[in-house]
């Protein structure tokens, strides 16, 4: 009787229980693919190192007789376990062009290295492990393919030295150590004799070549002051400086996850609501049933088992399209990096089970009213008839609108649990696009500006001129090189004056340890241009201002007092101030002008930056700036703005994550618009009958319908653009924090925070609401009759 | 007295599962301004219908209703509504509301709705309780609906039914849900506004509350079968109007 009973109930039922088996798909869809991110994401960085085979810590090596340096070093230092070492040769991008000979984009220093001589993993697009490259074929790290706008099998051309090739592409290879935004270096894979073709010339062998090592250790906190014999170090780090450079990447990935876990907790809700919802609808049958004598249990299980078979049905449904819709989500972030958990989609099934269990356990508390409460009251609908609280407060005869809008507000006023339910999922949708909105925005502009350096009108990069000065140059004769640059721009009616950040890599000392740690030096610039955090700016050239990541690596603070081996003297420097920077993410230390730095030590040269003297306007900065492009030759000519972007590195994936987030939220308004839009045409049909009896038309049931989640949706949206503004601060400075700035000052566009995207949402709201309520026009008057 | 509403040949007929259902088979009867006209009939004899069909509310299949003169099977559906608002007033047997309004919200909502006269929300508020205190429920203008007797309810809903002042009010069985001292008041409420000049066309099964009216129609099978006129014994007894109505209903076998 009772599974006649349960396929009766399907049957008639058929749009609640359709309704709220979507929503059960729609939450194991959620919940399973969000179970999968969030595992993925956890391990997001290790995962991919691990695979990769990174290491402990990472020291790169160029320059003049740079080859096996390492080697000697490594092989007796106690602290090193175990070591590989690969060969590479540097090069710039005025040594890459495509087959018309247009040189082509690289973002820093070019790297070019045989696979067969690789120690690293490296992972094709589809994550698959790259084995080998063809001669004549390459495979190249980072963005270079896109920024040049090449595709596989494009040929691309090659000279260094006297030696000239052409590459055919076979595709992007993730690169664990290079290929995040932030390290940003571009690596092209060889086959081993195109690299031996390139080693044979004996400038690029003799000034070019370099090595790269992965060391593992127990103690990589000692590996800095171990390594103080090897030379020529451009770079050294951690594993977990290296999973830092993956920040921006992991900030896309963890705003995935908390998207993950907030349409988790928007499905529970909704489920809760939805099982809720219907159960209330059950209560005259369930009164009717009480009243012959069925037990409790009985009734109980009828409505657990209905609900245990929706869910199993949903649940099935769910995990396979949670399955796409995981990876979708996952897409955006997984582009430089292989990401995967060893769960696989063992993960989504039991994300399946968890909504399965959730609605046993929604229905097994919603049940529980069966048992309090007698037939008569289950007759009436759950209601005792007995109520002496007020249920509304907002009278017709004091609204000032009319009587649909009345309906509307008055409906919300009433029953605010259940609009509640549908301002939660708007209102945190909306909120994590607009603080991604925020966030991109901050990126996008020169806010960013004093945590990379001095902002200048504009910025060229030219690795390969950098370069040479690094080898070779000395610090007169590069300053006198950026007077000459000065003197050109003037001759060519832009006067200018050139200064440049120099990276350092010198051993310091505090407390009887040993650092090897980044310093920068402006050329053109003075330790006062710069901003600072606490303390007072460095006076004299023994006096230095820190970050905090370096006064809690080393423990100095304001008023310790430093050694410095500057490699012809070593010298005591008081540390004056704290400033905060995003180069070697915080690590760094700022000296004064005047301090004895040799550009032997040098480890990085950033962007040359231009300061026009005649003070030109932001359109003029911009012409000057094509000028100059065309001037030098080079595309890679930035104002503040772009500069900013460049050195970040992420804004175009957080970009294509907002718009991504921006249509899941649409996605979830549409589905929580249309379903609980129906669902309360199924509930409200008799009252919408009896409206139309009393002589309302159909557009005014619309309309009031509409209204009403209009609403709901203007309350959410202009609560989440409220929000926006603390809750970006709130979750985006920490993340800032962890690339070396915390101080950030956000660009709040107010245009795109509190019209544009707040409008989107409220405006596809309010269309599908209406959209929705056109059903309300199969309700006739004469439906009156049928009313149960 | 002139016709305010008149049926010619009205039929319905509804398809079910490919087979024919004719509800309403050719019916014809008028009602004057001012009027009082019960339908009475077995069960499935197509009372409820007849009476949708003549308020709008349901189309007829073919025939003419004619209510002021204008054709009403010929109206849209927008034409209807603003007809139903303005001009007609219903009355159900359920004593379907609004719930989350109060009992004067409810009657005011209507008239707020209307755009009939020019008068302010206040005044229409205060005449749906002028109307609450005509029909003694001003007391519970405040209450929710759970809050309130169904005879309560259903005054109620006869005040929501008059807040607009309409010239006909139909009433579908409006008594049937009520025990016999709510039907009382409902009744007398009910003849005090035919009184005062609405007409009133209502479907009953009880020959008391028909012997109220003025005129009784017996629908059988779609098909008035009979017309009683009860409006020359209005200076008889309640009892002997009830009696005379009750044999004539025998007659035709009720």
């Amino acid at each position: 009787m009772f599974v006649r009973i349960l396929k009766k109930d399907l049957k008639r039922k058929k749009t609640m229980n359709t309704i709220l088996l979507l929503f059960i798909i729609l939450a194991t869809m959620f919940v399973a693919s969000g179970l999968n991110n969030v595992i993925t994401v956890m391990n997001g960085t290790d995962y991919y190192l691990d695979q990769a085979g990174i290491g402990d810590y990472i020291i790169i090596t160029m320059g003049d007789d740079v080859v096996g340096g390492m080697e000697e070093v490594l092989s007796r230092e106690p602290k090193v376990q175990d070591y590989k070492i690969e060969n590479v040769v540097f090069a710039s991008q005025s040594n890459v062009s495509d087959w018309n000979g247009k040189e082509l984009k690289t973002k820093n220093t070019l790297i070019f290295q045989s696979l067969h001589d690789s120690k690293l993993s490296f992972f094709d697009c589809s994550n698959e492990k790259i084995s080998t490259v063809k001669k004549g074929h390459a495979y190249v790290s980072g963005s270079f393919m896109e920024s040049n706008h090449l595709n596989v099998g494009d040929v691309i051309e090659v000279a260094h030295g006297s030696v000239t090739m052409s590459l055919i592409l076979d595709g992007k290879a993730k690169d664990a150590l290079l290929g995040s935004d932030f390290m940003g270096n571009t690596r092209i894979l060889l086959n081993d004799q195109d690299m031996q073709r390139l080693l044979s010339d004996e400038d690029v062998a003799l000034h070019y070549q370099g090595e790269i090592a992965y060391i593992e250790t127990d103690d990589v906190k000692s590996m800095s002051s171990a390594i103080t014999d090897i030379s020529n170090v451009a770079f050294d780090g951690t594993r977990d400086t290296i999973k830092m450079c993956y920040i921006m990447d992991m900030i896309v990935a963890f705003i995935t996850l908390i998207l993950s876990i907030c349409l988790i907790i928007v499905s529970f809700v909704v489920l809760k609501f939805s099982i809720h919802f219907t159960i209330a609808e059950e209560f005259r049958e369930i009164g009717v049933m009480k009243a012959v004598g069925i037990t409790n249990r009985k009734i109980r299980s009828l409505y657990i088992g209905k609900y245990l078979m929706l869910a199993l049905i949903g649940a099935i449904a769910g995990f396979f399209a949670s399955i796409p819709f995981g990876n979708m989500l996952l897409k955006s972030v997984s582009e430089n990096m292989v990401l995967g958990n060893s769960m696989g989609i063992l993960a989504n099934f039991f994300g399946a089970l968890l909504v399965v269990f959730a609605i046993f356990l929604f229905a097994y508390h919603c049940t529980g009213k069966v048992k309090k409460s007698s037939p008569v009251d289950a007759i009436r609908s759950g209601q005792t008839g007995e109520r002496y609280k007020k249920k509304t407060i907002y009278r017709i005869g004091k609204s000032h609108i009319g009587a649909t809008s009345y309906l509307a507000v008055n409906d919300v006023i009433s029953s605010p649990r259940r609009f509640i339910t549908i301002m939660i999922p708007f209102c945190i949708c909306t909120l994590f696009v607009l603080i991604l909105v925020n966030t991109t925005a901050t990126m996008k502009s020169d806010n960013l500006i004093d945590t990379f350096g001095t902002k200048s009108d504009l910025y060229v990069t030219d690795v390969g001129d950098v370069m040479s000065y690094m080898n070779t140059g000395s610090k007169s004769e590069f300053k006198e090189y950026l007077e000459q640059k000065g003197e050109e721009l003037t001759k060519q009616g832009m006067p200018a004056s050139f200064c440049v950040e120099i990276q350092y890599k010198y051993t310091v000392s505090f407390e009887g340890e040993d650092y090897v740690l980044s310093c920068q030096q402006g050329m053109g610039t003075k330790a006062a241009d710069y901003k600072y955090k606490e303390g007072l700016i460095p006076q004299n050239k023994n006096e230095i201002a820190i970050t905090p990541q370096i006064s809690e690596m080393t423990g100095a603070k304001i008023g310790d007092t430093v050694t410095i081996d500057f490699g012809n003297e070593k010298q005591d420097c008081v540390v004056t101030a704290y400033f905060e920077s995003m180069n070697q993410l915080g690590e760094i230390i700022r000296f004064h002008e005047d301090a004895p730095t040799d550009l032997q030590y040098v480890s990085s040269i950033m962007q040359y930056q231009i300061n026009f003297t005649d003070d030109p306007s932001e359109e003029e900065i911009e012409e000057r700036k094509d000028r100059i492009k065309k001037l030098y030759d080079n595309d890679a000519v930035m104002n503040a703005t772009e500069y900013c972007m460049d050195c970040v590195g992420v804004v175009d994936t957080m970009e294509a994550v907002q718009y991504l987030l921006l249509a899941i939220t649409l996605i979830v308004v549409l589905l929580v618009t249309i379903l609980m839009e129906r669902s309360f045409i199924a509930d409200e049909n008799s009252q919408i009958a009896i409206l139309k009896a009393i002589g309302f038309k159909d557009s005014a049931i619309i309309r009031w319908h509409t209204f009403r989640f209009g609403l709901v949706s203007l309350f959410s949206v202009v609560l989440a653009a409220i929000l926006s503004v603390p809750m970006t601060k709130l979750c985006i400075s920490p993340i800032f924090g962890m690339m070396g700035a915390r101080d950030i000052v956000y660009n709040i566009d107010p245009l795109q925070v509190f019209m544009i995207y707040p409008g989107i949402i409220f405006g596809v709201t309010v269309l599908i609401a209406w959209f929705t309520a056109l059903y309300t026009k199969t309700i006739k008057s004469s439906d009156t009759a049928n009313i149960e | 007295m002139a016709n305010l509403l008149e049926v010619t040949d009205l039929c319905k007929t509804y398809v079910v599962e490919k087979r024919q259902n004719n509800v309403l088979k050719n019916v014809n009867f008028s009602v004057a301004e001012g009027e009082m006209v019960a339908i009475m009939g077995p069960s499935g004899s197509g009372k409820s219908t007849l009476l949708y069909a003549i308020s709008g509310m349901d189309n007829a299949t073919s025939g003419k209703i004619l209510f002021q003169g204008k054709d009403i099977t010929k109206l849209s559906g927008n034409q209807l509504a603003a007809l139903r608002l303005d001009e007609m007033g219903f009355i159900f047997q359920q004593m379907y509301m609004m719930k989350n309004l109060t009992i004067l919200d409810n009657i005011v909502l209507p008239a707020v709705q209307s755009k009939k006269t020019k008068e302010t929300k206040k005044e229409k508020v205060k005449r749906g309780e002028e109307l609450m205190r005509k029909l003694g429920i001003i007391e519970v203008a405040d209450n929710d609906i759970n809050e309130v007797s169904g005879g309560q309810l259903q005054r109620a809903c006869i005040c929501r039914s008059m807040i607009n002042k309409p010239q006909i009010l139909f009433a579908d069985e409006p008594t049937g849900a009520l025990n016999r001292n709510a039907s009382n008041e409902v009744m007398e409420e009910l003849v005090k506004l035919n009184k005062e000049g609405t007409a009133i066309v209502m479907v009953t099964h009880d020959a008391k509350v028909a012997a109220k009216c003025s005129r009784v129609l017996y629908i059988v099978d779609g098909n008035i079968k009979g017309e009683y006129d009860n409006s020359q014994n209005t200076d008889v007894l309640e009892k002997e109007r009830e009696r005379a109505l009750h044999n004539w209903l025998l007659d035709l076998g009720w």
